[in-house]
């Protein structure tokens, strides 16, 4: 392998290549059509998802209603369609706190080192010890089932991860020259963390920070398909599994839309992932 | 060696601490009476509230209510349950302890043997229409969880090719779709690591040295390449595993299935807070000796890990 492989690729160069990425292009039009429709799903959905309309439900695909109705009769591709407006804004709010919590932490002990340093990470080493369900169940014991519970508990369980990937990068940043000279100047502490450090970390932690909304949308349905998630009568995509699994022999358009529309979203997260790494990471392509 | 075992002993028992500890607590910060709630329409009985407080021990102290806890836990029997009023939750949860660990075992057996030997094929015929296919149905595997894969199986297996019961426990063809949903989330994972440490391994100079002198292409494949890849794959066992637990959760919702997964959503409904709570425990403690157990191996095959962990 020569040396010149490793070296990171720049904009034109960087472009090109992930055009080039079957994986990134697939995965990225995939993430890109979810993402559309969850932006205007009120535009889009044809109903309204949540209201009832007992004369009408069970219907089959078809007619006035494109994939059905389900026991209430409620059209069963708007809540398709919000339910992925849905499931984006818990994954977004869950990546916001978790950056905020985790990348807080991870710069702090980082940066001072010492007993802040030992206190964060041990907090972090005791929280991957629990297997992530269990952290869920028991955030749902305490608040009781609802999205605020799938929110504090997917962060509770992802700020860790983040924590660590934050300390490392500071920990190889403060090393620098610029760090030094800023020191020197007698730059405060929240300026150096703010103008200096963080715009230089920023970018590996945005990587990792997309990356991971996938999983924490993966999350979100296993909880809400589990009943303990978000809750009636909003629409999500793992609580209209759960709710047509019972009917699957006489109405099998309501757990099968939904299964598949989870599915095909969560294989475009996943190509979308792994062309970026491949792209990003030169060492880790063959 | 022993220097990091001890360490990781004491980090093993700091965690099982921190889950005593959360787990009592947060059932006490949770708002309402429990005994209020045994009662149900009996809530004015003042003398049977005093009886079931004091049976409780809800009328002790927190420090005495802790030692009980402690003393549950030691004993076995993990306390009383609040839905099933005086059964304690060892009665309650019995029945799951001798499914769920039972599916678990079963799907990680079925698991890895398979997931490795998906990996061989695709890594050895890289590039071709095998490998494609292989990597195609791994990112398939991968990507759809368990649930959404189940409704699939579900409708064809059972409902349009009615090969198989819908749901249930007890029966033998009641195993099939379960264990088939259990198994090829983690198999996946296993051949798409198995495949990557593969196609490393190979290109790895003591490979060309044993095809260089001759070595015939199996001996080459699952002696020295193959050795060589369960070293690093070792180390997903525990996340496999952690995988696992939340695939038991799903599996035993769908499939109808009263393991412990079943029994600690419910508990959780039912605001039955000392069988979630004991549930949560057991799995903290199965998933932290479990992964105790592949780090210790893990520095015993490969010394270079012992060393790194030592230092750190």
């Amino acid at each position: 392998m020569s040396s010149v492989e490793d070296i990171p690729p720049e904009g034109s160069d960087l472009a090109l290549r992930l055009l080039r990425s079957r994986n990134t292009m697939i995965g990225g039009t995939i993430v890109g059509a979810v993402l559309i429709v969850a932006i205007f799903a009120p535009w889009l959905a044809p109903y309204d998802p949540t209201e009832v309309n007992i004369l009408d439900n069970w219907r089959p695909p078809g007619g006035a209603h494109l994939l059905g109705t389900d026991e209430l009769g409620r059209d069963v591709l708007s809540r398709l369609v919000s339910g992925a407006r849905v499931s984006m804004l818990v994954a977004l709010t869950v990546l916001a706190m978790t950056m905020t919590i985790g990348v807080a932490a991870g710069m702090i002990a980082g940066w001072y080192r010492g007993w802040r340093d030992g206190l964060i990470m041990r907090t972090v080493d005791v929280i991957f010890a629990f297997p992530e369900v269990i952290v869920a169940i028991l955030v749902a014991a305490v608040m009781g089932p609802g999205t605020a519970t799938v929110i504090v508990a997917l962060s509770l369980v992802w700020w860790p991860g983040i924590a660590r990937l934050a300390r490392s990068l500071v920990l190889q940043v403060k090393t620098e020259t610029y760090v030094e000279a800023a020191l020197a100047c007698a730059t405060p502490t929240w300026r150096i963390m703010l103008r200096h450090l963080l715009p230089n970390i920023a970018a590996p932690l945005m990587i990792r920070a997309s990356l991971g909304v996938g999983l924490i949308i993966m999350a979100e349905a296993t909880l809400s398909f589990l009943g303990i998630g978000v809750q009636e009568p909003r629409p999500t995509w793992g609580g209209m599994i759960r709710d047509g699994l019972p009917h699957l022999r006489s109405d099998p358009h309501l757990a099968l839309s939904a299964s598949l529309a989870l599915g095909i979203t969560m294989i475009g997260f996943n190509l979308l992932g792994d062309g970026l790494r491949d792209v990003l990471d030169p060492r880790a392509r063959r | 060696m022993l220097n990091y075992s001890l360490r990781r002993l004491a980090a093993l028992g700091l965690v099982w601490a921190v889950a005593v500890l959360v787990t009592f607590f947060a059932v006490r910060l949770v708002p309402g009476d429990p005994v209020m709630m045994m009662l149900g329409d009996q809530s004015g009985n003042a003398e049977l509230a005093a009886r079931l407080r004091a049976d409780y021990g809800l009328d002790q102290p927190w420090w005495t209510q802790l030692l009980t806890y402690l003393g549950g836990i030691a004993d076995g029997s993990f306390g009383l349950s609040y839905r099933y009023v005086g059964s304690t939750v060892f009665d309650v949860i019995s029945g799951g302890l001798r499914i769920t660990p039972v599916l678990a075992l079963i799907a990680l057996a079925l698991a890895v043997p398979l997931g490795v030997g998906l990996g061989i094929l695709a890594a050895t015929r890289a590039g071709s229409w095998t490998d494609t296919g292989v990597i195609l149905f791994l990112v398939t595997g991968i990507s759809i969880p368990g649930f959404a894969l189940a409704s699939l199986l579900v409708w064809l297996f059972a409902v349009k090719l009615a090969l198989l019961p819908v749901a249930g426990w007890g029966r033998p063809d009641q195993l099939v779709l379960p264990i088939l949903v259990l198994v090829i989330p983690p198999m996946a994972v296993v051949a798409r690591l198995t495949r990557t440490y593969m196609l490393e391994v190979l290109e790895r100079d003591f490979i060309r040295t044993a095809r260089a002198k001759g070595v015939r292409e199996r001996l080459v494949i699952w002696r020295h390449a193959l050795g060589n890849t369960l070293v690093p794959l070792l180390t997903s066992i525990g996340i496999i595993f952690g995988g696992l637990l939340s695939g038991a959760f799903v599996v035993e919702t769908i499939f109808n299935i009263p393991g412990l997964g079943r029994i600690a959503i419910d508990s959780v409904l039912a605001r039955d807070y000392p069988v979630t709570m004991s549930i949560v425990l057991l799995f903290t403690a199965i998933f932290t000796l479990v992964n105790l157990a592949v780090d210790l191996l893990y520095g015993v095959v490969d010394p270079r890990i012992r060393l790194a962990g030592d230092t750190a």
